[in-house]
């Protein structure tokens, strides 16, 4: 297989606590953004943070898992809608820790029930990169619900 | 304990179809495509799962590089640093590449080589990446 390689950018200037970072996507330039420490531990007052493009990171590999399970059973999704939510905790003896990230899917899927979406989700957890790199260190969760589509209730 | 989110739509099969990064909890970026195509051939201007990886671990590393350094008594003046993820489908990441340049007044080169293997080791990224078959790091004062 094809080896992908893709790379980010930062700069950071000054004391973790005074200063300020600017983190640049260099393989796609799709974003240019600052981050710093008050608005990692703190409120993010519009800045992103590692954990967030953890959860950005996490959400769009499930989602592309997802939307692989359930093409190959016969049912692509009209519509997924994934959030992922990524914990950070001072742990103990072991310092700041990612701790958990929680994936909550929404789909419409024609064709599909509920118990077969589930399947879909567990799927795609196990078939997710991501999920099994934090799942080495982090508690990692899955849940989905099947959505009624603009012609109905769920097939 | 802190929090963040990320919303992520998908519409369609994998290789046909696309997605999105509708918005993070900050606000800081999105809405952002992502395409299977994007991800696994050319970025063609769209990010992906492991460029966002790059993104949080360069971030995360720097931020504990920086602290390490003003905890020594020899803050850096600048810190830029490279992450380079190594993606093969059908296996996972294989690699992190971490590279870091600084400028940090009153300091050797072995006393910032040391400062930046504490880093790599310990930023939250790292630990939850420690399943990466091999993370490297390529440290110099600039």
């Amino acid at each position: 297989m094809p080896r992908i390689v893709r790379e980010a950018d930062v700069v950071w200037e000054g004391t973790v606590a005074r200063g300020e970072g600017r983190l640049t996507a260099a393989s796609s330039g799709a974003f240019a953004l600052p981050f710093g420490l008050a608005s990692r531990v703190g409120e993010p007052e519009g800045k992103t943070s590692p954990e967030e493009l953890l959860a950005a990171a996490h959400a769009s590999c499930f989602t592309m898992s997802l939307g692989s399970e359930l093409a190959r059973a016969g049912t692509p999704p009209e519509r997924l809608d994934v959030r992922c939510t990524i914990t950070m905790d001072e742990v103990a003896g072991r310092g700041h820790l990612i701790v958990a990230s929680a994936l909550d899917a929404r789909g419409v899927v024609p064709g599909a029930d509920q118990a077969a979406f589930e399947a879909a989700a567990a799927a795609a957890h196990e078939g997710c990169p991501f999920s099994a790199l934090i799942g080495a260190s982090a508690t990692v969760t899955v849940t989905a619900t099947l959505e009624a589509g603009e012609g109905g209730g769920p097939a | 304990m802190t929090e963040r989110t990320a919303e992520v739509t998908w519409q369609g099969s994998l290789t046909e179809g696309s997605g999105r990064i509708e918005r993070v909890g900050s606000g800081a970026f999105g809405p952002l495509d992502v395409t299977w195509a994007s991800r696994a051939e050319e970025p063609a201007g769209r990010t992906s799962p492991e460029e966002l990886i790059a993104a949080a671990h360069a971030s995360c590393f720097s931020m504990a590089l920086s602290n390490a350094l003003a905890q020594a008594g020899t803050p850096a003046k600048r810190l830029s640093t490279t992450a380079t993820v190594t993606f093969v489908p059908g296996t996972g990441i294989t690699r992190v590449a971490l590279t870091v340049r600084g400028t940090v007044p009153g300091l050797d080169e072995a006393s910032f080589r040391e400062k930046a293997e504490g880093a790599k080791v310990g930023c939250p990224v790292s630990k939850a990446l420690a399943a990466v078959p091999e993370i490297t790091l390529d440290a110099a004062l600039a």
